[in-house]
């Protein structure tokens, strides 16, 4: 499944998941975002493997949120672009 | 960590031949870390593109931005860099790239999209004594009333910046829409005519040769900040071409992201 969302006066944010058993399995995110340290996309995909399909947006931005440390810096998209993207994508 | 200035710095100038795409890749990430660690002096690299490429953003995926039958009709070649942004379509003669290292004591106490306008502050100026109107227009682009000019990226690592910047110098809009996927996503969006008015490259803006405006782009950079000729060090050249044979010419590199 395939999600992509830009961001208002930002990125592109793309997302490409598979569901297993109603929760969210190999996620890839992906876009000409800007993001400092690059591990920090590991992080980020890691924090959206494991939802639940009926997450909302806000649980998902929450999660994303949660699981990045505050040295990291994300320009041209935020944590709620990135659950728009996966919203789409589950759509 | 306080700011200093650009005067601050013994400027170093690097305007070597023509490079593999790979081995630019290589030489930005080697060269941050040597401008970081204090062994060479604040750089600006002016680059010559070995052959033509499409290089990608560092989170941008390859099946996304990329077309295999277009790449292989064209005989090109998928390259990653280590600074985040969009993919861009490279054909020597029609490119001007630079990158600017320096320590991040530069740009401290600004923001990334702060930085980016003020490290392309010279380019600006060299523009409009081309006679060239061109400005930032947030994040990463520099732009003028006819059209995007050039697109820019950051990353700041091992306590140094790496600014570089692609310019369009001139551009073959049909056949990059064959090569990127985004390309064709837009001409699909607004039609042919504004999708290869889009951009509006150096060459028609202002008449001169490629080499041209690129004298002139060394010249200011000169006058404002100091600049003085350079070259790669051996071991500097070296590190890079390992780093082309480790990561940068790999195909777990490049398909980092699939």
């Amino acid at each position: 499944m395939h999600g992509e969302y830009k961001t208002p006066g930002g990125k592109l944010v793309v997302v490409d998941l598979e569901l297993e058993d109603g929760h969210l399995a190999r996620v890839q995110v992906s876009g000409d975002f800007f993001l400092e340290p690059e591990e920090a996309l590991e992080a980020i995909n890691g924090a959206l493997e494991g939802l639940p399909r009926e997450a909302t947006e806000a649980e998902i931005a929450g999660r994303v949120q949660a699981a990045l440390g505050p040295e990291v810096v994300m320009l041209g998209f935020s944590p709620e672009a990135v659950a728009v993207a996966v919203r789409k994508a589950l759509a | 960590m306080s700011r200093t200035g650009w005067k601050d710095y013994d400027w170093q100038l690097l305007r070597d031949g023509p490079m593999s795409p790979a081995l630019h890749m290589a030489l930005d990430e080697v060269l941050i870390y040597e401008v970081g660690a204090g062994r060479r002096r604040p750089t600006v690299r002016i680059w010559e593109w070995g052959g033509p490429a499409v290089v990608i953003g560092r989170y941008q995926s390859v099946k996304n931005e990329v077309d295999p039958e277009g790449l292989e009709r064209h005989r090109m070649s998928v390259v990653r860099r280590i600074t985040g942004g969009g993919a861009m379509f490279i054909e020597p003669g029609n490119t001007i790239t630079y990158s600017l290292y320096a320590p991040q004591e530069l740009v401290a106490g600004m923001s990334f999209q702060e930085s980016y306008a003020f490290m392309d502050a010279w380019v600006l100026e060299a523009l409009k004594s081309l006679g060239v109107k061109a400005w930032y227009q947030p994040i990463n682009d520099i732009t003028s009333e006819g059209g995007k000019i050039a697109g820019a990226a950051q990353t700041r690592r091992g306590g140094a910046v790496l600014h570089h910047v692609t310019m369009a110098y001139d551009i073959d809009a049909a056949k990059m829409v064959q090569v990127l996927r985004i390309g064709r996503e837009k001409l699909s969006d607004k039609g042919q005519t504004s999708a290869q008015k889009r951009v509006d490259p150096l060459r028609s803006q202002t008449g001169l040769p490629r080499e041209a405006v690129i004298d002139r782009m060394v010249e200011t950079f000169d006058s404002l900040h100091g600049l003085r000729q350079d070259a790669l060090k051996p071991q500097e050249l070296e590190a890079a071409h390992a780093l082309v044979e480790s990561k940068f010419g790999t195909r777990e590199w490049v398909h980092i992201i699939p």
